[in-house]
């Protein structure tokens, strides 16, 4: 059965509507939309829809991805068209097309998120004391969060593997920060966890609070790596 | 980043606060003349569940003139995030603040949400009592179930409207800019709006006590309003606005799938139950009304799901025909039926199982009482055997699980209804043995709550059973239905001695309330949130007895706090409904043809309606 990868962005209020919440968004938005939605079989079916890598709840995103099987082929300019009209205010859908069948699983695909955040400082900082705090915290070979586990232990984990990049800029007392961390169904690093680990190098972060973060991208493994 | 998107960032679940779903409305604030927030005074997720919200939503909204917004009570770490940044109440749609609207309008579903409603008028920064509202601030007005007794909170409303809305909101909505356009002045403007039929301004009735505490006297104290007003009732349901571009919510809600509203009333006449005298009469919508409105809502909402609710769906006079249709239109697309109430009868368990495909969970009865002579002194006109072929027609049809709804502590209960409960449950394990479920899987949940005497119904003047009756019967119960594949749930019997203490208060009540919202009460519905002894001390402070609201037995010509509520449904009906009550003696529905007599009808000139015409009641 035809499969699409749909991009869509993530912003305003839909920004609140939690990972979990999504997949009941998009499969009421195509069902108004009158897509032909191709079910799994079994007892309690269900349509087939597989989302990249989780967004926190309250960030924004400009690129997010789902792959949505039907049971009809169509253009993939008329589902991008379609699904448009039907959904809720805040989701936007980008780039539309066909992928072949049998592809691993979206989630599996996905190696790298960027993001963008937007914060006010408590202080006053220069672009070059940024810089150096930036340099001096990606020079760490390490750097622990705690972390929580299933079962409700809290456990220390390295996330400095894991952020590949990082630089910002200072415009009057907003500060920029851009980063791009390992995502995916492994390894996977939030924004929330670099930022209370990056104010110990960046005091003035501190009583900042209230960022603003966006995804600005997605990146996936390259296919033949997993094929 | 503004203040609000950063709390939001560190609350529960923000999508309650946040608006944006398919379907909401967002209208120009200068373009119309009269601008409500609609304030549900519960979580979003209940209020989300609301069919009456989503009617009074979409219809107003229809209106170029007007517009409605949302607001549900914000849960605790909202609310203290609001106040310690100071954020008043706000709507979700345009987060204009609640106060700069012209009406704030309430709905009360149930006693335990009105601490919530205080709360919410506090958090708007609109005074608490309707006395203090002189000047700009807007009308607070509340409708639902429970403005039937609006006495507790009537020094915080500027008015109710009693009865159905869908009508009454437009002449509401008319009279207001009729006042406005005049330049009427607050007092003078509910003055007019006492006028329309079905809204009661409370401030112009005077409450005269007797020396023992009862009421001598509600009157009215200006001559242009009526002494008694009479709950509205839509004239032609069938063509009643209904919502077919309902709000879909983007979180999870408690009812999270198309609501189509089949028929409004029941007539079988159970004497403890409000809703069944305050939604009389029965009107059942045309079954290609309710196509029409299902293939609607499908297209409009994405929904995967249509419930069919009412008081009783079962009761539908054609309810086969229009499941076999829906699910002929529908079911390819993958959308399923569902039943909420299930009447106790095998022809109700059929229906079930016609519509639904999975059967994880349980089928739900609703019994009632455990003996037959209980059951007849409540009326609920079913019968030892019809609920045994109900659960075996459930377990032969591959329901593992059934559970069954009791109520203690109901007038003439003794000791042998508890143990006809114990018997019922037992039994119902059999018929499932029998049955061939197999002994792992098979289960009976028993239910019990405590009965609340309400307003309105046969039972108002009987007494509640103290609270440490009502703990005795749940610890009989709890140390008898133990065993394998016996669950017995119970619930919290302070919460349904508050809620009694409200549901037949009358205007005093209004000081412990607002010392309960003072002292911290919040979601009382909500057993991690109620303190009872917070409530204890609210009653201390004001000077009041809970008890004796609670535990009064009322003589048959004493005067009620709502006594100047009318319902339709006589007083003189519901007296000899009670005296039937205590000798045993039933009454029919009246959907099996012969008029009981209850003065409704005649009274509001309306007749019940039914979808195969009138000679077709009964399925
Ligand atoms: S007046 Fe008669 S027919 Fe009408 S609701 Fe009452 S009992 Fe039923």
């Amino acid at each position: 059965m035809p499969s699409y990868r749909i991009q869509y962005s993530k912003k305003g209020p839909a920004r609140y509507v939690a990972h979990l919440d999504l997949m009941r968004v998009f499969e009421r938005a195509a069902r108004r939309a009158g897509l032909p939605l191709a079910f799994t079989s079994g007892f309690n079916p269900h349509p087939k829809f597989s989302f990249a890598a989780p967004l926190a709840v309250g960030v924004d995103s400009e690129a997010e991805y789902v792959d949505l099987e039907l049971s009809d082929v169509l253009l993939p300019s008329e589902v991008a068209k379609r699904l448009s009209a039907s959904l809720p205010a805040g989701i936007a859908i980008g780039e539309v097309h066909v992928v072949p069948e049998n592809r691993p699983a979206l989630m599996t695909m996905v190696d790298r998120a960027a993001y963008r955040v937007e914060g006010r400082l408590s202080g006053t900082l220069t672009d070059a004391e940024l810089e150096s705090a930036i340099g001096d915290f990606l020079a760490q070979p390490e750097v622990f969060v705690e972390r929580k586990t299933k079962s409700g232990q809290q456990k220390r984990y390295d996330i400095r593997p894991g952020i590949f990049a990082m630089s910002g800029t200072v415009k009057g007392d907003i500060i920029f920060l851009e980063m791009e961390l390992k995502s995916g169904s492994s390894g996977n690093i939030r924004v929330d966890e670099v930022l209370s680990a990056l104010q110990e190098k960046l005091p003035l972060l501190l009583k900042a609070g209230g960022f603003a973060v966006s995804r600005t991208g997605l990146k996936f493994i390259p296919r033949e790596s997993v094929d | 980043m503004d203040i609000l998107d950063r709390i939001l960032l560190e609350v529960q679940k923000p999508a309650r606060y946040a608006g944006g779903e398919w379907n909401a409305v967002c209208k120009d604030w200068d373009g119309v003349k009269v601008r409500i927030a609609f304030a549900f005074p519960d979580v979003y997720e209940v209020g989300m569940s609301h069919l009456g919200l989503q009617i009074l939503y979409g219809l107003v909204n229809s209106r170029p003139d007007s517009l409605m917004e949302r607001v549900f009570a914000p849960w605790p770490d909202m609310e203290e995030k609001m106040r310690e940044n100071k954020i008043p109440l706000f709507t979700l749609e345009s987060r204009r603040l609640v106060r700069d609207f012209d009406l704030v309008a309430f709905t009360l579903q149930y006693e335990m949400t009105f601490s919530n409603v205080l709360n919410m008028l506090d958090l708007a920064g609109i005074p608490l009592r309707a006395g203090q509202r002189a000047g700009n601030y807007p009308l607070v007005i509340a409708g639902g179930p429970c403005a039937f007794n609006p006495e507790p909170l009537a020094d915080f409303f500027d008015l109710f409207v009693i009865g159905e809305g869908e009508e009454v909101i437009g002449e509401l909505l008319d009279a207001y800019q009729a006042g406005h356009r005049r330049g009427l002045a607050r007092e003078e403007l509910l003055l007019a709006l006492a006028r329309v039929p079905g809204i009661y301004v409370p401030s112009f009735y005077r409450v005269d006590y007797n020396e023992d505490g009862t009421i001598r006297e509600v009157a009215p104290v200006r001559q242009e309003v009526p002494e008694r007003v009479v709950k509205r009732v839509v004239r032609d349901f069938d063509r009643a606005f209904f919502p077919v571009r309902p709000v879909v919510p983007s979180m999870g809600v408690v009812h999270d799938r198309i609501m189509l509203e089949v028929l409004r009333g029941c007539t079988r006449g159970c004497r403890f139950c409000q809703a069944g005298t305050i939604y009389r009469p029965v009107r059942e919508k045309k079954t290609e009304t309710l196509l029409k409105q299902a293939a609607g809502l499908v297209g409009h909402t994405g929904y995967g799901e249509i419930s069919l609710t009412s008081l009783s769906t079962g009761d539908y006079s054609r309810i086969c025909p229009l499941v076999t249709e829906l699910l002929g239109q529908h079911g390819r697309r993958g959308v399923n039926i569902s039943l909420p109430s299930l009447r106790v009868d095998s022809f109700s368990v059929k229906l079930a199982e016609e519509v639904q495909k999975v059967r994880r969970s349980g089928l739900t009865f609703a019994p009632e009482a455990g003996t037959q002579r209980l059951r007849d002194i409540i009326n609920k006109g079913i019968t030892e055997e019809d609920l045994m072929e109900a659960v075996t027609a459930a377990f032969l049809a591959g329901w593992p699980a059934v559970k069954l709804y009791f109520m203690i502590g109901l007038p003439g209960e003794t000791m042998e209804d508890l143990d006809g409960i114990i018997r019922l449950a037992r039994e119902t394990l059999a018929r499932g043995r029998s049955a061939g479920v197999p002994p792992g899987r098979l289960r009976a949940t028993v239910s019990a709550s405590s009965f609340v005497p309400k307003a309105h119904t046969a039972f108002q003047w009987e007494p509640q059973s103290t609270l440490t009756e009502l703990k005795e019967k749940q610890a009989y119960l709890a140390g008898r239905l133990r065993g394998r594949g016996l669950v017995f749930n119970w619930h919290d019997v302070a919460a349904s001695f508050l809620e009694a203490v409200f549901a037949r208060g009358d205007r005093r009540l209004g000081s412990a309330l607002e010392y309960a919202f003072r002292l911290g009460c919040r979601f009382d519905g909500w057993t991690e949130f109620f303190s009872f002894e917070r409530w204890l001390e609210a009653f201390r402070r004001a000077g009041l007895d809970p008890s004796w609201y609670a535990y009064r037995r009322y003589e048959c010509d004493d005067v009620f706090p709502w006594d100047h509520i009318d319902t339709g449904v006589s007083k003189q009906f519901l007296a000899l409904e009670h005296k039937r009550a205590m000798k045993g003696g039933t009454t029919a529905d009246c959907r099996l043809g012969a008029c009981m007599g209850c003065g409704l009808c005649p009274g509001l000139a309306v007749e019940p309606e039914f979808a195969g015409g009138n000679g077709n009641a009964i399925v």
